[in-house]
């Protein structure tokens, strides 16, 4: 077959083999004439060049993809660069069979891999990790005890270390600080002698006692921190307010601070200059403070109110007044735009008319004629202005320049 | 894959058996080889001298050709290694030999072969110099040794 057949069936090849026969490692050394000059492995699918050499299959249509000239159909031997076109499937038996004597020795090894029933725990196995299973693992196996030296299977033998009388084990009381660590025999006659074993119960309820009250500690600074909290921003209004306060006193009043203004204020109000008692005061002066917040703060939303309402209407007023204009700019400006046009119309003829004395004669007829002309007399004169084609040539835009005359 | 098995294989062969003058330095990994090479005839111009030659492997193996140059090694390695005078020798150790380029390889070359042909294009050699323009190229090749596009157009050595 020739070079495209030929890749073309390597291109169909099922590649989808269960081995790659060249990741084989042989058990036995092979003759260096059955190995493929490409891969140095021995030959898998050989196939044969018209020089006589062979290669596998898939090294040679490597090679023939890398080394063919693109639009030849020939390619040089790898081995002796002979230039090629055919390649030949078939190959002497005797070297396939070589080949394949070589493969059976090589596949005489056990795959890893397969599974292999334990004849003891019946338990499947890979093979790879058999022996090992066998020696170490299997749950059958014996194995003794490392406290005791009681010979138990390795199944058995974290049952046996639960309950082994000689694993050492700590007193029953060690989270209570019972340093004791005896053999397992032997705890029980400890914890009767253990002071601290008595002491448990006690310790248990002092214990959730205190948990109970660290709780509720907890909880009783989470709610102190709050009412700082509140504390801090009722102080911080009070000496806003009162700083209020003693701007919009009189000036004239000795008013130092924001206690000192309402006294004053009930002294002229009572006519009594002596003070009666200071707490009152403070508490009355309070109480006033905050109502003068509260209606100084009530003056300012309205103002607030009023100042959105007037900027709406102004904006509104605004926006009314630009619509008007821009209508009257309109206006103008299509006025303007007739005015132009008419102007331009009456322009038209005067400027033809200086060229040639014909054209004059044309818009002499043309001048008296209303620049309010509409579109079907525009229509008409340009009809009459088709006789005088042979003396002025109409240029394809003239008749748009008409139109937009009007 | 293909690359490294291959390697391995020649490397088991050439661990059993290396031609004459032909020494492996370097094989710990299956992508970068050093190679000692020394000829061994009466050639006055390479006697008692020992080259060191790099093999650069690409993963495509023997079907790409390997990147080969003389390398230099100084004297306080023990081995001090020079490149060799050659007209087709650049002073920097690139080789301009057409069976290592992509067109005049072959897949059925080895690293053995490719240092026996090494080995008599020295020998074959009697021109005390360097290929020609080797100044500027070595100064102004920026290019990997398989995208230089060498002519090879000198048959006689």
């Amino acid at each position: 077959m020739n070079l495209q057949e030929f890749l073309a069936m390597e291109d169909n090849f099922d590649r989808d083999e269960l081995i790659d026969l060249r990741g084989l490692d042989f058990v036995s050394d092979y003759d260096s004439h059955l190995m493929c000059p490409i891969c140095h492995c021995p030959f898998v699918d050989p196939v044969r060049l018209q020089c006589d050499h062979v290669f596998c299959q898939s090294c040679l249509s490597s090679a023939i993809n890398t080394f063919r000239s693109a639009d030849s159909d020939e390619f040089p031997c790898p081995s002796c660069r002979t230039p090629t076109r055919e390649v030949s499937t078939s190959v002497p038996r005797l070297l396939i069979n070589m080949c394949d004597e070589i493969r059976d020795i090589g596949l005489d090894g056990k795959c890893m891999h397969v599974l292999r029933q334990c004849p003891r725990c019946e338990e499947d196995v890979m093979e790879q990790d058999y022996e090992e299973h066998d020696k170490e693992l299997c749950p059958v196996l014996e194995t003794s005890c490392v406290d005791c030296e009681t010979v138990v299977s390795r199944k058995a033998l974290k049952e046996h270390v639960e309950a082994c009388p000689e694993v050492i084990v700590p007193c029953a009381a060690a989270k209570h600080a019972c340093p004791v660590k005896v053999r397992r025999a032997d705890i029980a006659m400890h914890e009767q002698s253990c002071p601290l074993v008595t002491m448990i119960p006690y310790f248990e309820v002092q214990n959730t006692r205190l948990n109970s009250l660290e709780l509720s500690m907890r909880h009783l600074q989470q709610r102190n921190e709050i009412f700082e909290d509140g504390l801090a921003n009722i102080r911080s209004t009070l000496v806003e307010s009162a700083r209020i306060g003693a701007s919009a006193a009189p000036s004239g009043q000795s008013a130092n601070n924001g206690r000192d203004q309402p006294s004053t204020r009930t002294e002229t109000n009572t006519d009594d200059p002596t003070d009666i008692s200071s707490s009152v005061f403070s508490s009355n002066a309070t109480t006033y403070l905050l109502s003068l917040h509260e209606s100084l703060r009530e003056e300012v939303e309205q103002i607030k109110h009023n100042l959105t309402d007037l900027d709406a209407r102004a904006s509104m007023a605004l926006m009314n007044e630009c619509i008007r204009m821009k209508e009257d700019m309109a206006h103008t400006n299509a006025a303007v735009n007739s005015v132009r046009m008419q102007v331009q119309w009456l322009m038209n003829p005067r400027l033809h008319g200086t060229r040639t004395g014909a054209v004059r004669a044309n818009t002499g007829n043309e001048t008296p004629r209303s620049p309010m002309a509409s579109s079907s007399t525009a229509g008409s004169s340009s009809t009459t202005a088709q006789p005088l084609g042979p003396l002025r040539p109409r240029r394809p835009s003239d008749s748009g320049r008409e139109g937009t005359k009007l | 894959m293909f690359a490294t098995k291959r390697l391995s294989k020649e490397l088991l062969k050439m661990k059993d058996h290396v031609p004459p003058g032909i020494e492996i330095v370097k094989s710990d990994n299956l992508e970068e080889w050093q190679m000692d090479i020394k000829v061994l005839d009466e050639n006055p111009l390479y006697q008692n001298q020992t080259y060191r030659l790099k093999f650069m492997f690409s993963s495509k193996y023997p079907i790409e050709p390997p990147e080969v140059q003389f390398i230099t090694c100084d004297a306080s390695t023990g081995h001090p290694r020079t490149i060799p005078m050659h007209p087709h020798i650049y002073s920097n150790g690139i080789i301009c030999l057409d069976l290592l380029g992509s067109a005049g390889w072959s897949p059925v070359q080895t690293v053995e072969s490719v240092c026996m042909s090494l080995q008599s294009m020295l020998t074959a050699n009697n021109r005390d110099e360097r290929p020609p323009g080797d100044q500027e190229f070595i100064t102004h090749n920026r290019r990997r040794i398989r995208d230089i596009n060498f002519v090879y157009e000198d048959d006689n050595v």
